[in-house]
């Protein structure tokens, strides 16, 4: 369900953004899955054509939907395909630890601090 | 649902309409949901509107049978003018349920724009969900049955009876054109909805006026008061036939399809 606040602060088109993200990122709204379109998603919220056109274009910038022509716009697979990419790449990191003899605790906190500081920081024993 | 206190302009008709809303909500289980003004605003709209489509459909009717009459009143066999002055009431009355559509909308519109919050599902209830497959297959049959008898009357060579199924078949098309034109309205008009329970009501709304959309009085009555009696007894027997079958049909398909308040919680939860 999205629900859009008049009252609230946040302009209408980034609730409908982040409610959107939201959706997809937590796997309510399934990759492939059809978006409504800008028109009838903006006459159900009551908001102008443009604002929900605004909150389309900025999920497709960020890779989270996709508009096939005329067919409307779908949930992208690209979000899908990261986290794929991320389970593999999980895979190959635990294969590594466990052929140098590193405990899980350390090898977690070695994926911690180099998420922390954003850098594929080496295994070290 | 919205809790504040109306601003009212006219008390005592918003009450009765808050009392009916608060009817309507026990009859479909959302017992704890308050009746809200927008929801009795938009329920008392819809049955004037109801009334207003059954008021069209008698009208059709009635000039369907008097069309009849007069085609076959004067001396001569055929007489255009009955049926060219039906063919027009027809598109009359299509113009007055699109402006009865259209005053339905506004009325939603008006009460959708007082909504501090607006709430609304990604997946528009389609027809499957609205009128269901079950429901469609009888409109479908029903529509059918008719238009074959009118089909059928056309075959056989008394003048008399050729055109009353004209008549008949500019009736049919009439009030097909008419459904039709209802039902994308149904699908179409925009949700007015605030929370989930508002939704709920929405979707239990559009379904009931589809499946009354689907009660098919015109086509039952119409080849009864046209063809029956005039043209050949197998025609009569095939109209009384077609009558029963649907009656017997219709009863069948309201005791065994689930209520309009099962179908629309089965929509929201997969939603």
């Amino acid at each position: 369900m999205i629900v859009i606040d008049a009252a609230s602060p946040v302009p209408p088109f980034e609730q409908l953004r982040a409610q959107l993200a939201r959706q997809i990122q937590d796997r309510t709204l399934t990759v492939g899955a059809r978006l409504p379109t800008i028109r009838n998603l903006a006459a159900d919220l009551g908001l102008a054509v443009n604002t929900v056109g605004r909150a389309y274009r900025e999920l497709e910038e960020a890779g989270l939907i996709e508009t096939r022509g005329r067919a409307g716009s779908f949930v992208s697979a690209a979000g899908e395909e990261g986290r794929e990419r991320a389970r593999r790449a999980a895979a190959d990191y635990a294969a590594v630890i466990a052929s140098v003899g590193i405990d899980t605790g350390e090898a977690i906190r070695i994926v911690q601090a180099a998420l922390t500081s954003g850098t594929s920081a080496p295994a070290s024993s | 649902m919205t809790r504040e206190p109306l601003p009212d302009t006219d008390p005592p008709a918003r009450a009765t309409d808050l009392r009916l809303a608060g009817a309507w909500l026990a009859r479909h289980d959302l017992t704890y949901t308050r009746p809200t003004p927008l929801l009795a605003n938009r329920l008392a709209v819809r049955e004037r509107a109801r009334l207003a489509a059954q008021v069209i459909l008698a009208v059709l009717i009635i000039a369907s049978a008097l069309a009849a009459t007069s085609a076959f009143g004067g001396s001569q066999p055929h007489r255009p003018l009955p049926l060219l002055a039906l063919t027009a009431l027809v598109a009359g009355l299509l113009l007055a349920q699109s402006l009865l559509d259209r005053w339905v909308r506004r009325v939603d519109q008006r009460a959708g724009a007082t909504l501090s919050r607006r709430a609304a599902h990604l997946i528009h209830p389609g027809w499957r969900t609205v009128l269901g497959r079950p429901y469609a297959v009888f409109a479908v049959a029903t529509f059918t049955g008719a238009m074959a008898l009118a089909a059928s009357a056309l075959t056989i060579p008394d003048p008399t009876v050729r055109q009353l199924a004209v008549i008949l078949l500019i009736g049919l098309l009439g009030v097909t054109a008419i459904n039709a034109m209802q039902l994308r309205h149904l699908l179409r008009y925009p949700v007015v909805a605030e929370d989930e329970e508002s939704l709920t009501a929405d979707v239990i709304m559009r379904v009931e006026d589809a499946r009354d959309l689907t009660t098919p009085s015109v086509q039952w009555s119409l080849p009864m008061v046209l063809l029956f009696g005039t043209a050949p007894g197998w025609l009569s027997a095939a109209a009384v036939a077609y009558l029963i079958l649907g009656l017997a049909a219709y009863i069948a398909l309201r005791a065994r399809t689930p209520s309009s308040t099962t179908v629309a919680r089965r929509a929201m939860s997969t939603r």
